[in-house]
């Protein structure tokens, strides 16, 4: 922070950060001088020239936007000559400017005319001729239209693409007068634009439009803007719905606030579509005679508790189970993990968190104490070497990809480790390739080089890891065979590569590590974790400010289901099942018994689904979950499900899962309710009630409390999802200080213990979460993998996320912008591949593994190494699934999608 | 009668310029080894001694911005840079092609002397695309030097690196400036920065920069072989050195040619241009190009120096002269001036953009309606005014030298 200095301006005295922007300082004082080009966000540009200065002692006028404040600075902001300047200006921009509004966006340049009375043409000065320009709309674009007749050429769309973004697609075609905005070499659906809506949000004029609703919208009957949280992945971003006759019409990135400040994806902006969509469950559906019938929620919620209370009478407690949502609000997750202990009686209890990053909070969760991301997202942005392994950013959490590119063109490094191609690879200092399924050797390689050439942290080694040098010793001796030749052998990366990866994550100031599906979701996946933490360790990359590991979350929620105890082997704030001390607590505060809170750990998801299909498993309730296309081996699933006496289904839309179901619930969307999810920074942040539900839809924790009703027990009366709150705040721990009126602005980071707490950005600053504060260093073998290729099946699949989709596309499927963008299903395969195999892009195909077959479309692809083949997994009839394993990593039980031997044949 | 004096054309046409050899024979490279067994400073404190101007246009002290780049620092650069601009788009100006056709290792030798100065360790050349006879002469003397040892690494076993690479432009005649050409030379569309900071602080890539033009950098060996003394010896007292003034328009001589700062107008078409074509009356000279100002006969007898020309209402810019007889329009000439601006504007900030066009939009006004013509003169120049105060490059605070002198001279014949 720099030190704050003294001003006048126009005889006012001020003070403001030394060098910071003159136009800003004003600004932020009350003084409103006239401005188009310039933008918080952005760097100035000088170009509209309306933020004219005087400053004493410096000839001639200045723009204030260019001007960095220093101590004892006079300014005059406004006098005759200036405000006149001003006129001229503006008078210059309506000559070239098309005036046409149409109501449907917020026109600062509009703003400005009004104010100095241009709106009346008998005081302009100089005759129209935007016409004379000859400007084409470019309407190509899915999502937005640009119209040059409107455009002020301020940069700020330029800028809002490059320096907010990093994707630099925008720029000026032609010059001076003619010159017009152009995405890529001419027309924006020819471009790499991927639709964020950056520019559009940051579009002082009509120029830059959105073109969801845009017949509709007229923003003076806007209703309501309420702020609220994205509905789809973990970065959190706040949104700001616009509501007009009930409906959601747009989306604006929240400025000013973490984690987003304003940025946005394109399904954050153009993704809202799905919760007015007509395919919304409205009433209870109970299935009769193998066909669903609308029925009233009383026969529903009769039936249920009927059926699940016969269940645990006759089979046990145990015979019950529930997937929680990570789509779903804490305070819903909060209440079903509490039905499921208390009403069931079990810890069966889980959800997609097992199929995602359970091996990686396994893993973290042993060597040092937290399973949530040790960072902020600024660090992002900041650390001076990022390492992303097995995550593809830019496509899953696209705004925290927009930070690691803020950083790449600050000067910070980047290593992308990934067998397939990513966007990030673009940004990239160093990409690895490692062979599909060789990250321990490849990690255990590096070690062994950090070691070699003494770029170990040993006093952090000494002082933070548990048994210090001696554990140490241990890892080095395990690395000793994995020289760099050895390493080159089983991974297939070049030893000069891997060698100067590792020198630069170990030499860097601060390095943080970003992981994703790709290490996670294999049968190795906890180990494959216990291996970058070791390298973690041994460099002393955690500990300090923008340093340590990060697992950016895939789902809006599924750090808070996780938090607030949706896990078969945790309570509320990550407290053992086994914990009696706990229990008895949690008893107290339940007030229910203490012995009827199992102490017995329960199933997990994949677990439960094999428990079902022996038979053990009887009754199952689903919120919000699509075990349908999101587990492994499908075909195994379905029996399973097929087999359960009684399946309830609560969700927003039908899915692949609600047709095994004997109860189909209608429930309600993030727009719908207030509540809070938890971010991949772990900051807690509030999802606030926008528009209302269809039918009869409820909200997800008002039915789980009905349901308890209906099968005889109180867990709960609560007025309102606040209150839900202040009970998860005592149950747990990390989140004792947050209520809703301390977020009411901005989100907290958890831990917070207490009230007057501000929330932690930087975990493990002092100890590691572990039971003797020290960090614990796990050595761990590469295995060669099981599956592997063979004459038959000559292909291994990798799968993966798109970024126009998000997770079963349940919702995102229902968004025309998104849809427009991407809506087929593809498997990717090596061109040489292709040629080898006498395949030819675009053709359809049929892949067929162990498990199962598809068909979807052959893509010729430079993404993918020879011998390799990638899906994404978001295309319910081409769903990949079918094809993975349901084998299981025995830590963490998650399941090996990102690994099946497969052949592919032309249909 | 004036005869020419020569310091930056000073081996132009003696030698082969595609051989360093010739050059050697003449003495070629021995100002360079000198400069080397200087001290930095001392050599930065000879041109400020000298006081020799830059000859771009703006006649800012070389010596100075030698100073103030050699004494920049910043934490995290990487090196300094020097460039030349050698991108020569102003009209009727047609000098440092000259120099670098005839005679590139001048050119070469400055801006290693200058590199040193300052200790730069890699430098471009910016030279205009359209040039190719230029680019082919600096391409060719450039792997000479290098191979003969006058550049790469530890030049003349000094321990100095110095790497000069050319680069070309596109041509954008804003791509002369030398904010824009930085731009320009990173890579990106060629428009102008904000300024400050200025390039000895913040220049190319961020870096400590400095930026001279061709006969500028021409000048540094025969400061160095001389000294500042015998370089003050000649020219004005606050002009020294020598200018190379290209004359063209109605004159019988057209072409380049070198003299003592300080000669006059008269003297320059008179003595070395052959007198006017046909013998027809002088009318008005454009001195310094589109950015530059008309006279008539009253200044044909004015020093031709910086400060002194100044004083008339005129500039001496890059030393262009566009002489017109009688039986030229000063408002065609306008004309065109007013167009080539539109043309060129970038359209990177309002008042130049909309600006440029506003003066062409009351030029054909004035075309059309001739009774109108002293009024738009006045109206040309209020826009113009506003323009210069008020455009963020020299682009758009441009029109208003060419008007504004048009009014004191001519605004009758407009």
């Amino acid at each position: 922070m720099s030190k704050l200095v003294n001003i006048i301006i126009d005889g006012k005295k001020l003070k403001g950060p030394e060098g910071a922007n003159l136009l800003q300082v004003a600004k932020d004082n009350g003084i409103k001088i006239p401005s188009l080009c310039y933008h918080k966000k952005l760097s100035p540009t000088g170009a509209c020239r309306l933020c004219v200065v005087k400053i004493k002692d410096v000839n001639g006028l200045v723009m204030s936007c260019t001007v960095a404040v220093k101590d004892g600075m006079e300014i005059t902001a406004f006098d005759n000559e200036l405000e006149e300047t001003r006129k001229h200006t503006l008078d210059y921009l309506l000559a070239e400017h098309n005036e046409h509004a149409d109501g449907t966006y917020s026109d600062e340049f509009r703003d400005w005319i009004t104010h100095y009375k241009l709106d009346n043409p008998k005081n302009r000065k100089y005759p129209s001729f935007f016409k004379d320009l000859d400007y084409k709309l470019d309407d190509s674009s899915p999502v937005l239209t640009y119209d040059a007749t409107k455009c002020i050429k301020c940069f700020r769309c330029i800028k809002a693409c490059d320096e907010v973004q990093g994707k630099n697609v925008l720029s000026f075609s032609e010059r001076g007068i003619t010159s017009y905005i152009i995405a890529g070499f001419d027309q924006w659906n020819e471009s790499e634009c991927d639709g964020c809506g950056e520019c559009v949000q940051l579009c002082p004029t009509g120029a830059l439009v959105e073109k969801p609703h845009r017949d509709k919208i007229q923003l003076e009957k806007m209703e309501k803007k309420v702020k609220t949280t994205c509905p789809y992945c973990g970065v959190g971003c706040q949104i700001e719905l616009l509501v007009q006759n009930g409906k959601i019409v747009r989306s604006n990135g929240v400025e000013g606030v973490w984690p987003n400040d304003g940025r946005l994806c394109v399904k954050g902006r153009f993704g809202y579509d799905y919760v007015h969509s007509p395919e919304r469950l409205t009433t209870p559906l109970i299935k009769k005679n193998g066909k669903f019938e609308e029925a009233g929620w009383d026969e529903a919620l009769d039936l249920i508790a009927r059926k699940f209370t016969e269940i645990k009478e006759k089979y046990g407690n145990d015979a019950l189970a529930g997937y929680a949502s990570a789509k779903c609000t804490n305070e819903d997750n909060y209440l079903f993990q509490k039905f499921i202990r208390m009403v069931f009686g079990t810890n069966n209890i889980d959800y997609c968190t097992r199929l995602c990053h359970a091996s990686t909070v396994t893993a973290m969760l042993k060597s040092i104490g937290d399973g949530a991301g040790s960072n902020s997202i600024q660090d992002f942005a900041t650390t001076d070497c990022l390492f992303v392994t097995g995550n593809n950013m830019i496509e899953t959490h696209p705004v925290t990809a927009t930070y690691v590119k803020n950083g790449i063109y600050a000067g910070k490094k980047l290593i992308v480790c990934d067998p397939k191609w990513t966007p990030l690879v673009k940004y990239a200092d160093i990409w690895i390739q490692p062979r599909l399924g060789t990250d321990i050797a490849l990690l255990n390689g590096m070690i062994r080089v950090i070691i070699k050439e003494d770029l170990i942290d040993e006093e952090f080694i000494r002082k933070r890891v548990d048994g210090g040098l001696d554990a140490f010793e241990e890892l080095k001796q395990l690395v000793e065979k994995y020289t760099p030749e050895k390493t080159e052998e089983i991974t297939s990366v070049p030893k000069e590569k891997m060698m100067a990866a590792a020198r630069m994550y170990a030499t860097s100031e601060t390095s943080m590590i970003a992981t994703g599906m790709g290490m996670s979701q294999q049968v190795t996946g906890t180990n494959n974790v216990f291996s970058l933490i070791n390298m973690m360790l041994i460099t002393g990359q955690i500990g300090k400010e923008r340093a340590g590991i990060d697992p950016p979350r895939g789902q809006n929620n599924v750090q808070g289901a996780t938090d607030v105890g949706c896990s078969p082997i945790i309570y509320p704030g990550y407290i053992p099942v086994t914990d009696e001390e706990n229990r008895k607590r949690i008893a107290k505060l339940w007030n229910v018994d203490y012995e009827n809170l199992s102490a017995k750990p329960g199933l997990t998801t994949v677990e439960i689904m094999h428990a079902a299909y022996d038979d053990k498993i009887k009754g199952l309730f689903i919120m919000g979950e699509n075990p349908m296309v999101t587990d492994p081996d499908l075909n195994h699933t379905e029996q399973a499900l097929k087999k359960m006496d009684f399946l309830v289904v609560q969700d927003i839309f039908h899915t692949e899962t609600t047709p095994f179901a004997d109860v189909i619930l209608p429930a309600s969307s993030f727009a719908e309710k207030d509540g809070t999810f938890v971010n991949s920074d772990r900051r807690v942040l509030r999802v606030r009630k926008a528009v209302e539900m269809p039918g009869e839809a409820e909200e997800d924790w008002k039915i789980i409390v009905k349901i308890a009703e209906q099968m005889g027990y109180d867990i709960g009366n609560y007025q309102n999802a606040s209150e839900i709150f202040d009970e998860i705040a005592q149950a747990a721990p990390m989140m004792a200080g947050i209520s809703y009126d301390r977020i009411e602005y901005e989100g907290i980071q958890w831990p917070c213990p207490t009230k007057d707490h501000p929330g932690t950005d930087t975990l493990f600053l002092d100890k590691f979460n572990t039971p003797n504060g020290k960090a614990i260093l796990n050595p761990v073998e590469h295995v060669p993998q099981t599956e592997k290729t063979s004459k038959a099946f000559p292909f291994i699949m990798n799968s993966g996320r798109i970024l126009y989709h998000y997770h079963t596309a349940t919702m995102s499927r229902k968004n025309k912008a998104l849809t427009d963008f991407a809506n087929e299903s593809y498997v990717l395969m090596n061109t040489g591949d292709v040629v080898k195999y006498d395949f030819k892009d675009g053709q359809k195909v049929k892949v067929t593994s162990k498990q199962g077959v598809l068909e979807t479309t052959l893509r010729a692809s430079d993404h993918v190494a020879v011998g390799e083949l990638f899906m994404p997994w978001h295309y319910s009839e081409s769903p990949v699934n079918r094809l993975t394993r349901s084998d299981l990593d025995p830590f963490s039980k998650i399941a090996a999608f990102k690994l099946t031997a497969c052949k592919v044949e032309k249909v | 009668m004036i005869k020419e004096k020569k310091i930056a054309l000073v081996n132009a046409g003696k030698y082969n310029p595609e051989s360093i050899d010739e050059y050697l024979a003449l003495g070629g490279y021995n100002k360079v080894k000198k400069a080397l067994q200087k001290n930095p400073v001392d050599i930065i404190d000879l041109l400020i001694d000298a006081k020799l101007r830059g000859r771009g246009g703006a006649g800012f002290p070389t010596g100075l911005k030698n100073k103030f780049t050699n004494e920049s620092v910043c934490e995290r650069c990487v090196q300094k840079y020097i460039v030349c601009n050698a991108d020569e788009g102003e009209p009727g100006t047609f000098k440092d092609r000259v120099i670098m056709e005839q005679d590139p290792h001048v050119l070469i030798e400055g801006l290693i002397i200058a590199a040193f100065a300052i200790g730069a360790t890699k430098g471009y050349i910016y030279v205009r695309g359209e040039y190719t006879k230029s680019i082919q002469m600096l391409q060719v003397a450039l792997q000479q030097a290098k191979e003969k040892g006058f550049l790469g690494e530890n030049m003349l076993n000094t321990g100095f690196d110095l790497d000069i690479e050319i680069k070309l432009g596109a041509g954008s005649y804003l791509c002369g400036e030398e904010l824009t050409l930085l731009e320009s030379l990173e890579g990106k569309r060629g428009y102008p920065r904000i300024k400050p900071p200025f390039p000895a602080e913040k220049g190319l890539f961020g870096m400590p920069t400095l930026i001279n033009n061709v006969e500028t950098f021409a000048h540094l060996p025969y400061i160095i072989e001389h000294g500042a003394e015998h370089y003050k010896s000649m020219g004005t007292e606050k002009s020294p050195g020598t200018k190379i003034f290209t004359i063209s328009g109605d004159v019988n001589k057209p072409g380049y040619y070198e003299t003592p700062m300080g000669v006059t107008l008269r003297s320059l078409i008179d003595d070395l241009a052959g007198g006017m074509k046909d013998n027809k009356k002088f009318k008005a000279a454009i001195l310094g190009g589109a950015a530059g100002t008309f006279v008539d006969e009253t200044v044909l007898d004015t020093s031709m120096g910086f400060d002194t020309l100044k004083e008339k209402g005129a500039v001496l810019g890059s030393g262009a002269i566009i002489v017109m007889s009688e039986e030229r329009s000063i408002f065609d000439m306008t004309y065109s001036i007013l167009e080539f601006f539109k043309h060129e504007s970038c359209g990177k900030c309002v008042p130049c953009r909309i600006g440029t066009a506003q003066l062409m939009i009351m030029m054909d006004k004035a075309k059309e309606n001739s009774t109108i013509k002293s009024q738009v003169l006045d109206q040309l120049i209020y826009e113009a005014d506003y323009m210069a105060k008020n455009s963020l490059c020299p682009l758009g605070q441009s029109p208003i030298l060419p008007l504004k002198s048009l009014k004191k001279y001519f605004h009758h014949q407009f």
